[in-house]
């Protein structure tokens, strides 16, 4: 066998379990991320929709600063930021500027798949004399939940992909501890390699799941 | 019953509507014709404050609609409307279309609410759909279940906006069928349809509108034999009686 394949294995071999604990970080990071981005994403999204125009301003805002800068800026800034103030493991600020990130293209997201649903289905529910937000909770957002399902499913993976830029502010999760493993190993090329081959499986887990869940979605419906 | 008095109603520069009165009795049918753009649907739309009127005043049993201090959803619960293009709702079985409203209106209990929409889709010939999702019917299956969810409301008056209009034409009988029955029952309504035989068999008037004016207002055996209106004759070339 050729020699990279013994060096692989033998990194491969001699990680596993530290990369397997990191793994388990890298999902809670991720899970965490989702449900905060998508809390935001949410709320964001039904204020640029509403007719205040101080709660679209500050939905602009909030999309335009997050969209406009840098994750790792945002993690640097939020870590030093919130720690100044209270007291928060680089976990959960790191868990936290994930979430506070992905909110913002969440939203739009939502804002997206809300605008796309047909006046008509609106107009109905207010003939029937529904009021606006029963109109919203009831007819309007169960359809364009349905509908924001595949963009989600893509923007929860690249929360997991972008979650490895948490690195920078010391939590052990995958990317941090190949970033330590290689240093002290000297075998930079083999452990990014397998590291890659960690997040390429939790992508491919996660995908095969949201297929599985479209699916029933539009079994369910039929 | 339902009644408007000087309605006017502008889209931007467009006046759509330039005073517009209307009377409808309890009970009574009214057919609203007239061509493309007259107005015919926005007057309609007006009337369940689906477009909110500019100028003029619209009561429900002589009960003056405030729309700046009244909420509108009452008023709306009272009055069904049946869209051309059915709007049901895609998420959710035909029964459920039809339970909607009365459980998050009206407050009313589930079972009830089921016992009475099992019973209306027994009216509109539907009772074996009920557990079907709307994509699985056919568009007059998708008009008869949107009139039996407007029903469920037990409104006092129901409009329709073309209901027939997005139907392949074997389907339309079978929704014109239900509205007969209906008007039978002395349901009070206010129809815009391009269908003239419903139009003569079932109107007890007929409101023609042209232009944002309503220049025409008849039984329907006046209106399509003794009109001397210009406009109306004219109308009555262009479709078939």
């Amino acid at each position: 066998m050729p020699d990279i394949f013994i060096t692989l294995y033998d990194v491969f071999m001699r990680t596993y379990e530290g990369f397997l604990k990191a793994a388990l970080i890298t999902i809670e990071l991720t899970a965490i991320a989702v449900v905060i981005g998508t809390a935001f994403g949410i709320v964001f999204a039904l204020m640029k929709i509403s007719r205040s125009k101080i709660l679209q301003t500050i939905a602009n805002l909030y999309i335009t600063l997050i969209r406009g800068t840098p994750l790792i800026v945002q993690i640097m800034f939020l870590y030093y930021g919130i720690t100044s103030i209270i007291v928060l493991s680089n976990f959960w600020a790191g868990a936290i500027a994930l979430g506070v990130h992905n909110g913002a293209y969440i939203a739009e997201i939502f804002r997206g798949a809300i605008q796309g649903i047909d006046r008509g289905q609106r107009e109905a529910s207010l003939a029937l004399g529904m009021n606006r937000s029963q109109t919203m909770r009831r007819i309007i957002f169960p359809q364009a939940l349905r509908r924001a399902i595949p963009p989600l499913g893509n923007q929860f993976i690249i929360t997991l992909k972008d979650s490895s830029l948490v690195y920078v502010i010391g939590v052990s999760e995958l990317f941090g501890l190949a970033n330590r493993e290689s240093a002290s190993s000297f075998q930079p090329f083999e452990t990014f390699l397998v590291v890659g081959f960690y997040y390429l499986v939790l992508v491919l887990i996660f995908s095969a799941l949201l297929k599985w869940y479209e699916n029933k979605l539009d079994v369910d419906k039929a | 019953m339902l009644k408007g008095v000087n309605i006017h109603k502008s889209f931007g520069d467009l006046e759509v509507l330039k005073g517009i009165d209307i009377d409808v009795n309890a009970g009574e049918v009214i057919v609203l014709v007239g061509v493309s753009g007259s107005g015919k649907s926005t007057l309609l739309r007006c009337l369940n404050f689906l477009e909110i009127i500019n100028e003029g005043e619209i009561s429900i049993d002589d009960r003056k609609v405030d729309r700046k201090k009244d909420d509108l959803s009452n008023v709306r619960a009272e009055v069904g409307m049946v869209f051309q293009h059915f709007n049901l709702f895609p998420h959710k079985t035909v029964l459920e279309n039809i339970i909607e409203a009365p459980i998050i209106v009206k407050k009313m209990n589930k079972e009830e609410a089921i016992k009475e929409a099992l019973l209306i889709l027994e009216e509109v010939d539907l009772a074996d759909k009920a557990h079907v999702y709307p994509n699985k019917l056919s568009g007059g299956q998708k008009q008869r279940v949107a009139i039996a969810r407007a029903l469920a409301m037990k409104p006092k008056a129901l409009l329709f906006d073309e209901p027939t209009s997005a139907l392949d034409p074997e389907l339309v009988g079978e929704v014109l069928q239900v509205m007969k029955k209906l008007a039978n029952d002395g349901m009070t309504m206010v129809v815009v349809t391009h269908e003239m035989k419903f139009a003569k068999e079932v109107a007890d008037r007929i409101i023609m509108l042209d232009e944002g004016r309503i220049i025409e207002n008849a039984t329907p055996e006046q209106f399509f034999n003794h009109s001397t209106n210009e406009r109306t004759r004219q109308f009555l070339e262009m479709v078939d009686v």
